[in-house]
Order: C-alpha cells, then sequence, then structure tokens
C-alpha cells in the first residue's frame, strides 16, 4: 500500500493517451453480440462496428472504442484479429448518454479467444 | 625481472589502468533504445521509483484561475462529462508532458553530437544538440518541444531546453510564459532503469522552480508502434466536452 501511495504522488503525466473513461459507465458492463461492419485498426483508437440484432429483427449499430495499436497488441490484439462478418461477442461499457457506443472490456473472436482492451482492461 | 625492468612493468600497468578509468570516466553511458514508463506501484521496486514530486507553487495571479479551471474538470467529472483537452483533439502534448503519456514508451538515439528523443504517443520528436550553447529567448520561435542542448555532467546528461509556447499544456495543466526554460538531468540509475528529472523554472508564473521525476525501465526487444491520429472519432461539443461520434464512418 505503501509504495502504491508512493506511485500516485509520484504521478506526472496523463495516464491515458487521448481521454478519459468518463464518458463511458465503467460500472457496468452488457454483452453485444453481432456482425463486424469494419475492424478499425488506427489511432487514437481502434474500432469494432458492429450491427447488432435485437429480438425483433431489427438491426441496430454500434461503434465499439478501444484502445490504440500499442496498447491492444499487449492484449494479444493483431490488425487481422477481426474482419467484416465476424460474428464476436463483445463485452462492453456502454457511453452514458446512451447513444449506441462503448467501450469495449472483452471479446470473444470467432476462434475462441478472449481477448482483453489493453493491460488493466479486462481479460489479460 | 631485474629491479629496472619491474619498476617499468609496474609503472606500466599503473599508467594503463589510470587511463582506462580516465577513459570510463569520460565515456557518457548509452541512452539508446527503447524506454518503457516506470511508475513503481504495488511490487514495483522502491530503489528505482521515481521521488515525489516538489510542490506546484504559481503566483496568486496564475494560481486563482488554475484553482478554478481544476475545480470545473472535477465537477465536469462528477456529472461524467470530460472537458476539452489538446490531447482529445490529437493535438500532440509537447514538452514536458511527452515525456510520459499514459505507458507508451520513449526511444533515446544517442551520438556524440545529438540526442534524438522519439515518444510513441503521438510520435513527438526532441533533438538535443550536445555542446552547444543555448540561444537568448529572442531567438528559438516558441514551439512544442523548443530547443534543446545538453552536455554530460559525469554520468548525467543535463538537457537545457528553452522556446515553448504558453498554448502547449503545461506539467500538471500549469499555465507557463514563454519564459519558461525546463532543466533536465537524466541519469541511468541502475542497470535497466533511467530517471529525468525535470525542473521547470518560470519566473512569470511561478514562485518558484518546480521539480519532479520520472523513471524509465528498459524494454531491450521492443519495436516503437506507428501512432498517427487519423481516426479520432472524439469531438468536442458547444459547451466544451469531449464527445464520441458513434455513427459508422
Amino acid at each position: 500500500m505503501r509504495y502504491f501511495l508512493f506511485a500516485l504522488v509520484a504521478f506526472a503525466g496523463p495516464l491515458l493517451a487521448h481521454h478519459s473513461f468518463t464518458m463511458f459507465d465503467m460500472t457496468k458492463k452488457m454483452t453485444v453480440v453481432g456482425t463486424v461492419t469494419s475492424f478499425e485498426w488506427t489511432n487514437p483508437h481502434s474500432y469494432i462496428e458492429i450491427d447488432v440484432p435485437d429480438d425483433k429483427g431489427a438491426v441496430k449499430h454500434w461503434s465499439i472504442e478501444m484502445g490504440s495499436p500499442s496498447i491492444l497488441q499487449q492484449s494479444g490484439w493483431k490488425f487481422n484479429s477481426l474482419k467484416k462478418g465476424d460474428k464476436p461477442t463483445l463485452v462492453i461499457s456502454p457511453l452514458k448518454n446512451g447513444m449506441p457506443g462503448g467501450f469495449l472490456n472483452t471479446a470473444t473472436l470467432p476462434d475462441g479467444r478472449v481477448l482483453g482492451n489493453g493491460p488493466g482492461q479486462g481479460a489479460q | 625481472m631485474s629491479r629496472p625492468m619491474r619498476s617499468t612493468f609496474f609503472s606500466s600497468a599503473i599508467l594503463a589502468f589510470a587511463l582506462a578509468q580516465l577513459a570510463s570516466a569520460q565515456t557518457p553511458p548509452d541512452l539508446t533504445g527503447v524506454w518503457g514508463v516506470y511508475r513503481g506501484g504495488r511490487g514495483g521496486d522502491p530503489k528505482v521509483a521515481p521521488p515525489p514530486a516538489g510542490p506546484l507553487l504559481l503566483k496568486p495571479e496564475y494560481k486563482k484561475p488554475y484553482d478554478e479551471r481544476q475545480k470545473l474538470v472535477a465537477e465536469a467529472n462528477a456529472r461524467g462529462e470530460q472537458l476539452a483537452t489538446q490531447g482529445a483533439q490529437c493535438i500532440p502534448y509537447g514538452m514536458p508532458t511527452m515525456m510520459s503519456v499514459a505507458i507508451y514508451p520513449v526511444e533515446f538515439l544517442q551520438t556524440p553530437q545529438q540526442i534524438t528523443i522519439i515518444t510513441e504517443a503521438f510520435s513527438e520528436v526532441r533533438r538535443v544538440y550536445m555542446n552547444v550553447p543555448q540561444r537568448s529567448f529572442d531567438d528559438v520561435a516558441p514551439g512544442y518541444y523548443g530547443r534543446s542542448v545538453g552536455h554530460w555532467d559525469g554520468d548525467t546528461l543535463v538537457v537545457d531546453t528553452i522556446g515553448l509556447k504558453p498554448s502547449i499544456a503545461g506539467y500538471r495543466s500549469m499555465p507557463h510564459s514563454e519564459k519558461m526554460r525546463i532543466t533536465e538531468r537524466i541519469r541511468i540509475v541502475a542497470p535497466d532503469y533511467l530517471h529525468d528529472q525535470i525542473t521547470i523554472d518560470d519566473p512569470v508564473v511561478l514562485e518558484k522552480p518546480v521539480t519532479y521525476t520520472l523513471a524509465y525501465k528498459r524494454m531491450p526487444k521492443y519495436e516503437m508502434v506507428e501512432f498517427v491520429c487519423d481516426n479520432n472519432r472524439e469531438y468536442v461539443d458547444e459547451k466544451g466536452v469531449v464527445r464520441l461520434q458513434t455513427h459508422e464512418k
């Protein structure tokens, strides 16, 4: 604990490169299952664009934000881990404003692997 | 061995040892390589963790607006909103914040004439010109990285940087003037651990210079990842709040 406090005191830069998690409800986890329309291996964030059908068959489009490629590779992601047409299962923290977007926690890929969203975010 | 011969032999050996010591004293350590931010923390080695930062003492006329802004930021966070920052708009951090961004590493490339520092986040680049005089404030156009000159003080790289734009977000979001001067003392404190002790002096804004230390650990096999900010979905709304654009591009 002493070292933990020490580290907080010593902190001297942004903990996140781009923005905080404030816009997402990080206390909430919801599961999204659908069909990937694009997987964007980009900076400052990567994205999974995904069509999600509801119980009645209507499709809603979601944008799922991830870490940057540098961060993601530490969780085992590659630029081609997902492709258009794949059907992953995503656990996300949704946007607080109710828009169809969220921050990835874990993704179960078509091959069964479960990947997190960088160090400290989801499966490691 | 005769006595004169033995005497010559030992004198030569002592001279060779002294020369070797001198050479090693004059050869600076090689900082070349990739270094990851090391914050210590739980399970970390307290001997190489960064020491606590000194106090940030702003002059009253700067402290008041600074405190008010920090209050607004905290209130927005409590509402679940982030107020606009330069980072959220993909504007590079500049000096000195660029030296410690999240868990992104920095890379040093060292030659006798120049030490180049490249950060992974936003691919920012600093060039430290060795053993040349610093210019005056009037001769350095303010920018994100300023002009850096360096020299070796024993095993410590001393870097002097001036010429930084006041619009760049400062250390702990502090305001700063065009007269800000940053002095760094960069040293390998233990095998594979580097400290960058940063002192910010700004006679316009600060009551007295503020000093803090960043720690790094070598990442011997790491290859730096490209970071071009070409897919920024975050935008700032009319209230100055960061939002995520959710529709498909």
